[in-house]
């Protein structure tokens, strides 16, 4: 191939214009590198190229620029602070004042804002928390309280059905003898129950109805054994029924209100109930 | 780095960066040198550009397109395939054939020539100004090759398509627009 020939054939300014095709441009390229004259052609139409458009350059608009920067200012900022990044070695300069807003610095502010965020929702759980236990601190106090009430209810009522059980106890048994002293007359509204066992002699009271004793005073159960009175023992505050002394012999029971601690012979003035024994 | 330039006079400006200097900081993407390449080349591309988008406004807006193509595309350029202001001619050849093509500026063109023709008949002057750098050289060329380069470098047809277009053979249409192109070069080189 003529070299020069194919120099002036056109080509070189059909591959500058743009406008040879791929296979042209390959050629081209291809014997380039072996004819540094090709190169020197392609040159120079270049920079006639050049001078050319330079020469009939027209004056932008004044507000293009603008227009321009404004458009690539993102990108402007952005590649600016990388290289500023990246030459920062190899110059000797003071570090930059600005911080550089970077990926981290950013993820930082999200992980400052998330934790305020949990701070603020944490001490609000704390105050309602401490409200919560305030409160059922006090349920709990309130409740205590309820359960030692009704504790304590409950050992009474347990008390009192052990005494209801043992009186049902004694008054079922079919050796006890039941004697019913009544009031006598100016005291019927008083009642008491001696519960004699025949065989063991123990004696039990229950009074039924008998005016509280006065202060300094108290019952004192009789039991009379052919007119003569024997004590068979004081009537203490004992709810339901009470033990008294063991009797081996009785025809009729009395209670006397007596001075406290007891009489040796009851003060018959003050008889208040009496019951026959039936034999 | 900036103190290993070497300056360049040239009886129209100072230049401050030769060209190897200029791409390497653009690809540094270095700002004063690219705001450097705007003020120094702009004029010049667009007037490449005026060539083809006629309309002054509409040519402003394709020379910032073509400047952002250029600052986004730097990394592509590889100057063992040519000067740096080839590159940016072809940018804004393409660029502004684009323009042409696209739809919205066909239909504004059509608008726009029923408009020039009330103004004709108003008797107002219509300034030629598409006749100016590459196309004004193109104007002196003979009638068969004008409308070649017309076709295939400011309208961007393949030679494939002009052939067709204008009924002859490819071959014909290869060689005419050689021819034409080599004429183009003696008179730009005038």
């Amino acid at each position: 191939m003529n070299i020069e020939e194919y120099i002036s054939s056109g080509i070189i300014e059909s591959y500058v214009l743009g406008l040879a095709d791929a296979q042209e441009v390959a050629e081209l390229e291809q014997l380039k590198s072996a004819h540094p004259e090709i190169q020197a052609a392609i040159d120079s139409f270049e920079a006639s190229l050049e001078t050319a458009a330079f020469a009939n350059a027209i004056d932008p608009a004044t507000t293009t620029k603008d227009k321009l920067m404004l458009a690539l200012q993102d990108e402007l900022i952005d590649k600016k602070n990388t290289q500023e990044e990246a030459t920062t070695e190899a110059k000797v300069v003071a570090m930059p004042l600005k911080p550089i807003p970077s990926k981290s610095a950013n993820m930082f502010k999200y992980i400052a804002a998330a934790s305020i965020i949990l701070f603020v929702v944490s001490a609000a759980m704390n105050v309602y928390f401490f409200r919560q236990y305030n409160a059922t601190n006090k349920q709990v106090v309130a409740l205590l309280n309820e359960k030692n009430a009704l504790f304590t209810d409950n050992n009474n009522i347990q008390a009192k059905y052990q005494e209801i059980s043992n009186s049902l106890q004694l008054m079922s048994d079919t050796n006890v003898i039941k004697v019913a002293m009544k009031g006598i007359a100016g005291k019927e509204n008083n009642l008491a129950t001696v519960y004699w066992n025949s065989k063991s002699k123990d004696v039990y009271v229950l009074a039924n109805k008998l005016t509280k004793a006065p202060e300094g005073k108290q019952y004192q159960l009789w039991a009379l054994v052919k007119g003569k009175p024997i004590d068979a023992g004081m009537l203490n505050d004992c709810n339901g029924v009470c033990k008294l002394k063991n009797t081996q012999q009785a025809d009729i029971f009395a209670i006397t209100l007596e001075k406290k601690g007891g009489s040796p012979a009851p003060d018959l003035s003050q008889l208040y109930v009496l019951g026959k024994v039936s034999s | 780095m900036r103190h290993h330039l070497t300056y360049q006079y040239s009886l129209e400006a100072v230049k401050k960066y030769s060209e190897t200097e200029l791409v390497l900081l653009l690809k540094q993407r270095d700002q004063t040198a690219y705001s450097y390449l705007y003020d120094n080349y702009s004029g010049a591309l667009l007037s490449v550009i005026h060539n083809i988008v006629s309309e002054v406004e509409l040519a402003n807006d394709v020379l910032q397109e073509v400047f952002i193509k250029i600052w986004r595309q730097i990394e592509s350029y590889d100057d063992t395939k040519g000067r740096l202001f080839t590159w940016m001619l072809n940018i804004s050849r393409n660029a502004s054939i684009d323009t042409v093509r696209s739809k919205a500026y066909q239909n504004s063109q059509q608008n726009q020539e029923l408009t020039a023709i009330k103004q004709d008949s108003a008797g107002s002057t219509q300034l030629p100004v598409d006749q100016i750098g590459l196309r004004k050289v193109v104007h002196q060329l003979r009638e068969e090759y004008r409308v070649l380069v017309e076709l295939a470098y400011f309208q961007g047809y393949t030679q494939d398509e002009i052939a067709k277009m204008l009924g002859i053979p490819l071959g014909t249409v290869k060689t005419r627009l050689r021819n034409a192109l080599i004429q183009l070069r003696t008179v730009i080189k005038e």
